[in-house]
């Protein structure tokens, strides 16, 4: 079966969260360095936050892809917003162990100190402004009696000033706040995700006049670019099958982006 | 699954959309400018004015009274004077003549000069003021290390897939790279390596020839894009070359 040019790229840009499709970009990396660096420290907590979309959930899972290689760690990538379900599933895959009887926190604790690692377990908790504030402050508990070492994610509203919930004031916490993209920065995310899938012609039609433009439609956000880029590469598809002509192979044509950008509703027409 | 006549349609009510306020604004402005061009240069406007002497002189007069009283006396007052666009013209003009030699007294050989001539007084406070900037810049140059080191690493690993596969688009994607940071030994051997490996990528010849006339050798770069020429119909190629020979190329 003959496979479009586009077909590849396309699937590329599919929007799923999976470690091995990481792809390294300077401000990025330097924050999961730090994020990195953190997790070594003896602190309770490390807060990762930012708009959606900023890349944190993919951090997230880089992080437990790497660090489950060398040490004891769990992630809960959907939360689980029954604290008996919570604390059930965090000892069944901490500890190994989830009694049968009601799991309260003070069981939970009992089982943590009765089964002590050299190292504290972390657990990695992403989209954690879903939990109530009740679970957040048992998630406090359980890191203040270092039974558990927590790093988690949290939407940042431009209404919202997180750092100074409840929950994170006077704990010993390191955050980390990820920033949208800028166009040089996406312009590398675009590169740099089709190069790895030896896309390079596509990749070579890619030009800074076209990253401003889905910089500016996306504002930097890699989701939203996902999305757009999808839409894009499906264009591009059913031209190549319906009307390969209008192709051009030296560039992206900024009329597709806007088309694409309103199919993603990026653009309201 | 996308409706492409769908998306098209709606793409062009958008774009019709975009352009609104400029075509308002185009039409506003170019209705302004007739209306004021009617109004001062066409013979109408006398007539107008004539009106205006005629017509209820009440009024007038109150407004008159109430700015400056003298004006009573003089019933003309109305009539729109054009020797302030004169002088308009007139000062322009003295701008005008007054900017040209304003570069030269301003131009860097006789800024140098009146330089060299302050030298003895003027060279000792100079030198603490560049003291303190030092340090900032070498900040800067740490902060910009960090994302260079990355992006070397990051192209090492392009050098060695373009090694192992000589893929032609990987060549002209790094040729490319290395002219857009202005390493241009560097982006004329990956585009020479391209050309030979496919020699009909348009962009790979033009990045060859550009190389070579940031390298200073133009006579080489035009010889190239002529021999290209000969085998090609390339618009930008045929740019290059005319850019080239005018010595208009940056």
């Amino acid at each position: 079966m003959q496979t479009s040019l586009f077909t590849k790229p396309r699937d590329l840009f599919l929007d799923v969260v999976n470690a091995k499709d990481y792809v390294q970009i300077d401000s990025v990396s330097v924050m999961y360095q730090y994020l990195k660096n953190a997790v070594e420290k003896p602190l309770k907590m490390i807060l990762l936050y930012g708009k959606p979309g900023t890349g944190k959930s993919m951090l997230l899972h880089k992080l437990h892809y790497d660090l489950s290689k060398h040490q004891k760690v769990h992630m809960i990538p959907i939360p689980i917003v029954d604290e008996e379900d919570f604390l059930r599933v965090l000892a069944q895959n901490i500890f190994g162990h989830a009694p049968r009887e009601k799991m309260t926190l003070n069981r939970f604790l009992e089982i943590a100190e009765a089964l002590s690692f050299a190292n504290v377990p972390i657990v990695l908790l992403d989209e954690a402004q879903l939990y109530s504030a009740s679970l957040m402050e048992k998630i406090r508990l359980i890191s203040d009696a270092r039974a558990v070492k927590f790093v988690i994610t949290l939407h940042k509203t431009d209404n919202e000033d997180i750092v100074a919930k409840e929950h994170f004031q006077t704990r010993i916490w390191e955050s980390i706040e990820l920033k949208n993209a800028t166009s040089d920065e996406l312009k590398i995310y675009v590169q740099k995700k089709l190069l790895k899938a030896n896309c390079f012609d596509v990749a070579n039609m890619f030009n800074e006049k076209n990253m401003k433009l889905i910089t500016a439609l996306t504002r930097g956000n890699y989701r939203e670019t996902n999305k757009l880029l999808f839409a894009l590469f499906s264009l591009y598809c059913w031209h190549e099958e319906n009307n390969p002509g209008a192709i051009r192979y030296n560039a992206i044509k900024p009329k597709w982006i806007e088309m694409a950008a309103i199919h993603t509703g990026l653009i309201h027409a | 699954m996308l409706n492409v006549k769908d998306l098209e349609r709606r793409w062009f009510r958008y774009k019709l959309k975009s352009y609104i306020p400029y075509i308002l604004g185009s039409t506003l402005a170019l209705s302004v400018v007739i209306g004021a061009v009617s109004f001062f240069l066409l013979p109408g406007h006398t007539k107008s004015a004539e009106i205006s002497k005629t017509a209820p002189e009440q009024n007038v007069s109150v407004v008159r009274q109430n700015n400056r009283p003298d004006a009573q006396e003089n019933p003309t007052v109305l009539e729109p004077s054009m020797e302030f666009i004169q002088s308009f013209q007139t000062d322009l003009q003295d701008q005008e003549t007054q900017r040209v030699p304003a570069p030269k007294a301003a131009s860097s050989s006789s800024a140098r000069g009146v330089l060299e001539a302050l030298a003895p007084s003027g060279a000792a406070p100079a030198a603490p003021a560049a003291q303190p900037a030092a340090p900032q810049s070498k900040k800067i140059d740490e902060s910009l290390s960090i994302k260079r080191n990355e992006s070397q690493f990051d192209i090492a690993e392009l050098l060695q897939r373009f090694k192992e596969t000589s893929n032609a688009n990987l060549g002209l994607f790094i040729a490319r790279y290395y002219y857009d940071r202005e390493e241009y030994v560097e982006a004329y051997n990956y585009a020479l390596k391209t050309n030979a490996i496919n020699n009909r990528i348009d962009e790979s010849w033009i990045i060859f020839s550009k190389s070579l006339a940031k390298l200073g050798k133009t006579e080489q770069a035009k010889k190239t894009l002529r021999i290209y020429l000969q085998q090609s119909n390339s618009e930008t190629a045929k740019g290059l070359l005319e850019s080239l020979e005018k010595g208009t190329f940056k």
